[in-house]
């Protein structure tokens, strides 16, 4: 019973989301539809950044070629929707492998700022391809079904969030845990790390490209800026270390709460919001530097005193 | 007895510094071969070159007859190659016993293994080293002791032909000390070949078949550990300090 109230409560928030298309308003689907692809995001990146430790900045490039690869299958091609998402999803993962060779021989900091350096390069890049249509963008056929949207995005971040899951109890997950956690000792044990990591750069950006897909298809507009947005990876960073890198749910339940935090506050006290939106932050990184699946796992065993334990242990 | 690891000519650059110099031996089947030499002869820079976590500027490595001086540390480790490191690298946020798992999973014949059977193997070495009480702590939380024995208990759970063991028995008491060397002996009884570096003469002395001694990078001298130890270049670069103080 005890292992299976989570599982029952879990499977009735599933249905809970899923409903919401028809019983909520459509400004609610909307903010779904949003929250739904951030937390696809911030799991995409879980993989990368959370089991395999690298702190990947080329996950928003992920998600501007999954753009792109709906954008201009729909628009210069004229073919399917899902014809478009494959095309997104084979650009980013070519891409996690031709750059993902020479840019995950760094580490830490280093692989941080080469793959920053990317996704900069990457908007120029499209800024100049014809077929892209260069730095205006590309307009969208509309599709004016948000229940589908979100539905889709649903189940976008259902498959995304079953992957982690598997990765837990598999030994490609073993094997990128043991990376994490030393890339050398792991490899003196037989781990075929340059192999591994690419594997899970790759598999981090076939989920960031896929919810790129389906926004460029939701938003109808796209250009180099808004799809190569550095912003957005912050953001999914943010939300994945927010609610516990390295976990199952931590980042689905990061980006929930922050996002809905960041919405209430930029209704709420519409000039100050950015600033509260980093005093969150901040107070959590300083509270519970390990994320809000760690404060539930230890909450009950320290009480109050976990925060300021945490606030001890990295002397602030 | 025929060679299961032999060392041919190893030579290894850091820019300018030699750190290991033309060293050539090799390591028996079954065997205990021990290395000793004053700190910075280049001894973990040798095991390194073996385990394939630095790569020779010179010279060739076989295992069982085939040069393995080219392949990554992952192959090597998975033909049948063990290490233990002289700074203990743990892998730290995770249980004692997945640490060990982890060698069960991705060591020789690993790919065969699923999860379940990856964790039974490793609770199966853990007792084997004396940690099976510690199986569900996080490996961070263990003693320094502890984590020595937890790095035997990882290169063996990848059944490997060859052990080589950097400095377990470093920083450890009179009592831990002997128990280690029970455990590297049983190892040996369980057909597995091991290198044995080591700061604790007694100790080495006792558990070798064989000693050569490392210094400046270089072999200086090898046999049974009585004649390398009363062999006065050894003294003089070895011993001779540690009997002044």
């Amino acid at each position: 019973m005890k292992k299976l109230l989570p599982a029952i409560l879990l499977a009735l928030g599933v249905v809970i989301l899923a409903a919401v298309p028809w019983i909520a308003s459509d400004v609610v689907v909307q903010f779904g539809i949003n929250s739904l692809l951030l937390a696809v995001l911030a799991q995409g990146w879980n993989i990368i950044g959370g089991y395999c430790g690298y702190p990947s900045f080329g996950n928003s490039t992920f998600f501007g070629l999954g753009c792109y690869g709906v954008a201009i299958a729909l628009v210069q091609w004229e073919l399917p929707f899902a014809v478009g998402l494959a095309f997104g999803v084979a650009l980013a993962a070519a891409f996690a492998v031709l750059l993902g060779i020479p840019v995950l021989r760094l580490k830490g900091h280093y692989f941080a700022i080469a793959t920053l350096a990317l996704a900069l390069a990457m908007s120029a890049i499209v800024s100049n391809v014809e077929i892209a249509g260069r730095n205006i963008g590309l307009v969208l056929p509309p599709l004016n079904n948000d229940p589908l949207f979100y539905e889709l995005s649903l189940a976008l971040l259902i498959a995304a969030t079953l992957t982690v899951f598997w990765l837990t109890r598999s030994r490609f997950g073993f094997g990128l845990i043991a990376i994490r956690e030393n890339e050398e000792g792991a490899a003196v044990m037989g781990v075929n790390t340059t192999l591994f990591k690419i594997l899970a750069f790759t598999l981090s950006g076939v989920f960031s490209a896929l919810a790129g897909g389906i926004y460029a298809y939701w938003i109808t507009f796209i250009d180099p800026v808004s799809a190569f947005d550095i912003g957005l990876n912050v953001k999914m960073i943010i939300m994945a270390v927010f609610g516990g890198p390295g976990t199952i749910l931590g980042p689905v339940l990061g980006a929930f709460l922050l996002t809905a935090v960041s919405e209430v506050l930029a209704s709420e006290v519409t000039t100050l919001a950015g600033l509260f939106f980093g005093l969150v932050v901040v107070a959590a990184v300083v509270l519970m530097p390990r994320g809000l699946t760690d404060v539930f796992h230890q909450f009950h065993k320290a009480g109050w005193r976990y925060f300021l334990n945490n606030i001890r242990a990295h002397r602030l | 007895m025929t060679a299961i690891l032999e060392v041919s000519n190893a030579t290894r650059n850091f820019s300018g510094l030699v750190a290991v110099n033309n060293v050539s031996f090799k390591l028996n089947e079954g065997e205990i071969l021990g290395v000793i030499g004053p700190n910075g002869a280049g001894k973990t820079t040798l095991v390194s070159l073996i385990s394939g976590t630095l790569s020779l500027s010179r010279g060739d490595i076989t295992f069982e007859g085939q040069s393995i001086a080219t392949l990554s540390a992952f192959r090597r480790a998975r033909l049948g190659i063990g290490r233990t490191f002289q700074i203990m690298h743990p892998f730290p946020g995770l249980s004692v016993l997945d640490n060990v798992a982890v060698g069960a999973l991705f060591g020789q014949s690993g790919t065969s293994v699923g999860l379940s059977q990856a964790r039974e193997q490793a609770r199966t070495q853990l007792e084997f080293v004396g940690l099976g009480d510690y199986a569900d702590q996080r490996a961070d939380e263990l003693s320094g002791p502890g984590r020595k024995r937890l790095e035997l208990a990882k290169a063996l759970a990848m059944r490997p032909k060859v052990l080589l063991c950097d400095e377990v028995m470093a920083g450890l008491n009179l009592v831990e000390i002997d128990e280690v060397i029970d455990v590297v002996r049983r190892v040996r009884e369980r057909g597995i070949s091991v290198l044995v570096i080591e700061h604790v003469i007694k100790a080495i002395k006792s558990l070798s078949d064989r000693i050569f001694v490392l210094n400046h990078g270089e072999k200086i001298a090898d046999g049974t550990p009585e004649a390398v130890l009363s062999d006065p270049r050894v003294i003089e670069a070895y011993l001779g300090r540690s009997r002044r103080e």
